[in-house]
Parts: C-alpha cells; structure tokens; sequence
C-alpha cells in the first residue's frame, strides 16, 4: 500500500500551490459540463433533423417553399425549444449523478443562464439587423447562416472556457455549415445536415471512448 | 509532518496525510463545494483521472484520519458512494493551506489575518 504514497517527498510547495490551481478549476469545468456528451450528440441529431428537412422540402416541394418562404422558421421554433429543455434535463439529471448539493445547481444554473444570454443575444442583434423583419427567400436563407454561426460561436465560447472537444465540436459546425454553404448551392443543407451529425457524434465518440476532454 | 522552510527562515510544517499528490487533490475537490455538498466517487476519479484502486487507497487514509466521509447509497439497484469533507478536514486543509501560503511567502496566514483583524 505505501508504494502508492512514493513521491509524496517529491512535491514541492511550489508543486502543491500549482496542483490545487489546477484542481479547483478542473473541478468547476467538470460541474459545468456534466451530461455534456449525450447532450452535443442529441443537438447533432436535432441540427440534422432540421436542415435535413429544410433541404428535403427545397428539393421535394419547391413550390411549397416558394410559396412559404418562412417555413424554416416554425420547423425551428420546435427544434430550438425543444432540445433547450432537452438540454437543461439532460445536464441536470446527469449533475445530480456528480455531485449533491449548491455548487452543482449553481454551476447548471450558470451553464443555463450563459446558453439563455446567447439565444438572447442572437434575437437582439438579429432583430436590429432587421434579419429577423425580411420574410423573403434570401432573408430566410440570411436567418439560418445567422443562427448557425450564434451556434457555433455559443460552443466556441462556451468549450473555452470548460472543455477543447466542445469549442472544436462548435469549429466543426461553422465549417460543417459554411463551407457547403459557400461551395456547395442547392446541396449544402443536406450536406450540412448530415456533416453536423458527424461533428458531435465525433465529438460524443471522443467523450465516451477515451473519457478525456 | 512534512518539515518545509518559509522564507523568513522558520520552520514550517506541512500535514503529510494532506502533503501527497493524490490526496491533496482529492482533498482539494472536496473542500471546493460548500460544506454540505457532498462529490460522486466516480466524479472524483473521473476528474483527477485516477484509478479505482489507487483511489480507494487514498480515500481510506484520508477517511481514518477523519478528514472525509464516505456514504454508501442506493439510487434504484445502483449503488453510489458519496465523497465529503467533514469539518475536521476542512479545518485541516485550511491549515495546510496556510502553512503552505508561509512556505512560499505569500502573505499572512489564515490565522494571523484573524488574529490581525481583532
């Protein structure tokens, strides 16, 4: 048994006061991403739902989508809402697995709240755009690059400040909707739908498998 | 006792059930919620990447010197261990943290703040 105590002479102060830095702060990232595998994986699943169906009625029913330019936009107002709620279940039933008791519930109300800031943002700032005023075909096409890039950015962000797998997971999305986006006309949805599955199933693989961040 | 030197050049001593990687850690995570809180056995080893066994290891010597509790729960059929600093570990932990502030000479220790404060 005292083999595992060989080195204990070997840690310096100096070691010691670096240590306790860098657990307190694995200990506060650890909190904030609880859930966080099963959650990017259930937004890989809805992002692909979305613009799997956006590309399906471009393609299947143009006359539809010409005739309801907007149409993107309730498809979305279910998708959005319900994997918010999705999330906050997922993320606390899995806190509640890590921890009990106020520093748990503060960190999810904290990961909530800075998730909320973000929806928030991106409504303000599309609204004084006026992105959000534009029914049309191109303001529709403008609504969806806006939001994704306020989702990638959200990930970005939000994997910076806890964990690299998730900022590289919203890196991936940017890439996975702008590239086709850019390149690809009347293809890129379907591609992006089916290239956002694979980044955060990627990302959800990486989680599980290695148990690393 | 793990015998360190302060810069002033006094003796200072730091706890060697605390003074070791693993459970200067594991005591460190324990002491970062508020003191009801209590951490997950598999979160502990998750986060500082430990193995079961080398984990249980340092859990039992830092449970008999009475510096956390460990509580044993069924949540259904799953069992879940339970992880919390009791009191005299976190006051243990605050000493070890002020020794250890003297030792680098970074300012007063916990106890000379109070003491200076009165």
């Amino acid at each position: 048994m005292e083999t595992f105590d060989e080195g204990a002479d070997a840690l310096t102060a100096e070691e010691s006061w670096q240590s306790i830095h860098t657990t307190m702060d694995n200990v506060r990232s650890s909190m904030y991403v609880a859930g966080m595998a099963m959650i990017l994986l259930m937004w890989g699943v809805i992002l692909a739902v979305g613009y799997l169906t956006m590309y399906g009625v471009y393609t299947l029913a143009p006359d539809f989508a010409e005739e309801y330019p907007w149409f993107p936009a309730p498809l979305w107002w279910v998708l959005g809402p319900v994997g918010g709620v999705s999330s906050g279940i997922i993320g606390s039933r899995a806190s509640r697995r890590l921890s009990y008791g106020a520093a748990g519930r503060r960190a999810g109300i904290r990961v909530c709240l800075f998730f909320v800031t973000t929806v928030v943002a991106m409504f303000l700032i599309l609204g004084v755009a006026g992105v959000l005023d534009d029914p049309n075909a191109d303001g529709g096409k403008t609504l969806t690059a806006s939001i994704a890039g306020f989702v990638a950015l959200s990930y970005i962000l939000f994997g910076i400040m806890t964990r690299a797998v998730i900022a590289l997971a919203g890196a991936g999305f940017a890439v996975a909707f702008f590239v086709p986006h850019y390149l690809l006309g009347d293809a890129a949805l379907g591609v992006t739908g089916v290239l956002s599955l694979v980044v955060f199933g990627l990302a959800f693989l990486w989680i599980r498998r290695t148990g690393e961040w | 006792m793990n015998d360190e030197v302060s810069p002033t050049g006094s003796a200072v001593v730091l706890d060697e059930t605390i003074h070791q990687p693993t459970r200067l850690r594991i005591m460190t995570l324990l002491v970062s919620v508020p003191e009801p809180d209590r951490l997950a056995y598999g979160f502990i080893q998750q986060t500082l990447g430990l193995t079961g066994g080398n984990q249980t290891i340092h859990l039992r010597k830092l449970e008999a010197a009475g510096f956390l509790a460990i509580t044993k729960e069924f949540e259904g059929s799953k069992p879940r261990t339970w992880l919390q600093a009791t009191r005299a570990g976190r006051r243990a932990y605050a000493d070890y943290l002020s020794n250890l502030q003297r030792t680098l000479g970074l300012g007063m220790s916990a106890a000379d703040g109070r003491a200076g404060s009165q």
